[in-house]
This record gives C-alpha cells, structure tokens and sequence, in this order.
C-alpha cells in the first residue's frame, strides 16, 4: 500500500473536493452516480409501505392522542 | 399532521436512497431489502433520539450502516452473492459515452473492500460531504478521503481509465447531483 502519499496529498482539498475528484466529467464520477442512480430509480417494494404503515398503527394504539 | 405521519412520509421518502446504499453494501437485493426493513424499525423505534432539522438520511444511512456490519459480524463474513442475483433485476442504462460498459463498473466496485466501498458510494453518489459521511462511517475525515481516492484508483487501474477529466462539464450529472 504505498498510493497514500500521491493519493491523498493531490487530492486531499475541502470538503468540497468530491465535485473534482468523483465529478462530472471523470469516467469514474458518471459511472457511479449512474449505477446508483439505477438503484435509486427502481421500484420500491409495498413491504416498506406496509411495514410503516403497522409501526404507526401499533403507536397509535399504545399511545392515543 | 401528527408527528409520526410526519416521521413515516420521510422514511418513505428516504427508502429509494437507502435501498441503493444497501445493494451497494450486499450486492444482493434481497439481503438489502432485509436490511431496509430492519433499518426502518429501528429508526422507528429510535425516532424519539432523532432531533427534527437534523440530517435524517444521514442518520438513516448510519443506522443500516450498523445493522450491515453488525449483521455481517454474526454470519462470519459468508461468502457474497456478488453478481448473481443483482444482474439480472437491474436495470441497466446503456452507456452515453460508449465507454465503460455498466456493468464492468459494477464488476470492478464489487471488488473493492468494504470500506472502501462504502466510502466512494457516500461521497461519489449517495450525495454526502466528507465531514458527513466522516461520521455515518464513525470515523476520521482524512480516513474517509483516503479511502475515496484508494477506491477511485483502483477503480481507474481495474477498468483502465484515466483520472483526467475528459469530458466537460455534464449537465445530466449536474441534475443527477442536484436532485439526490
């Protein structure tokens, strides 16, 4: 493991830095945001709606408003 | 509204987000939606230590964060579904640049460790600072830098791309980074 020094050092900048290490115009910026964007976008199961749905419900009856 | 609709109508909200971290994490979306609904009755119970105005999603993805190595320390790390089930149910965009192929890239990420991993998807995609994804990860900010730039190298090296920007700036990126 010796990338650190180049790595980090070039790179390091702000908390600002991802816009130029992972942005827009980097190969590897667009491929992650458009892989995770893939997953953002698909359809998200009922369960979840479900779920929530019995979570409230169960509070609601524990603690009547 | 009362509180806890208003509490449940931001779970729903964040759930897309946290489906993504969780696939990112498992590579299996069945593994991940387990963690989801975990991560959603935890937050539920929890929701009287998250203090409104805060950031919820990172608080969220802190949460499932846990539940993910927590998980993974009571099975042992066993083997991981790396491309198996995924494969075939995402929906794969053609490539806009004819350049890497998606699914090389997903190749190449599921290959990299863990918590480098973790590190490139918060601050490359999931849309969090250094600082904030610092603490979901509870660890230093400088660890977190570090292991962005290991995760973008190895990246480049395994799928043969430079580090040099080659396109100008992209105004689908720029929406894409607005909107999550």
């Amino acid at each position: 493991m010796t990338d650190d020094k180049n790595a980090t050092n070039k790179r390091g900048g702000t908390g600002a830095a991802s816009a130029d290490v992972l942005g827009a115009n980097t190969e590897i910026g667009r491929k992650l945001r458009q892989y995770y964007e893939g997953l953002v976008s698909e359809e998200v199961p009922d369960r979840f709606a479900l779920l929530l749905q019995q979570l409230e419900e169960v509070e609601s009856t524990r603690k009547p408003e | 509204m009362a509180a806890s609709a208003v509490f449940k109508a931001d779970l729903l909200g964040a759930i897309p987000n946290l489906r993504a971290f969780a696939v990112s994490l498992t590579h299996n979306t069945d593994r991940a939606d387990d963690l989801v609904q975990e991560t959603l009755v935890k937050a539920w119970d929890k929701h009287a230590s998250f203090q409104p105005g805060t950031n919820l999603k990172a608080w969220l993805f802190t949460i499932l964060r846990n539940e993910f190595y927590s998980q993974m320390r009571k099975r042992g790390r066993e083997v991981q579904d790396s491309d198996g089930a995924m494969t075939a149910r995402l929906a794969v965009h053609p490539s806009q640049h004819g350049s890497v192929d998606l699914e090389d890239f997903r190749t190449a990420l599921n290959t990299l460790p863990e918590d480098q991993r973790e590190a490139i998807i918060l601050i490359g995609a999931s849309g969090f600072s250094y600082e904030e994804a610092a603490e979901i990860c509870g660890c230093a900010v400088g660890t977190i830098k570090s292991r962005v730039s290991r995760a973008r190298t190895r990246l480049q090296e395994v799928l043969g791309v430079s580090g040099e920007a080659d396109y100008g700036p992209d105004a689908i990126a720029v929406q894409v980074l607005s909107s999550v």
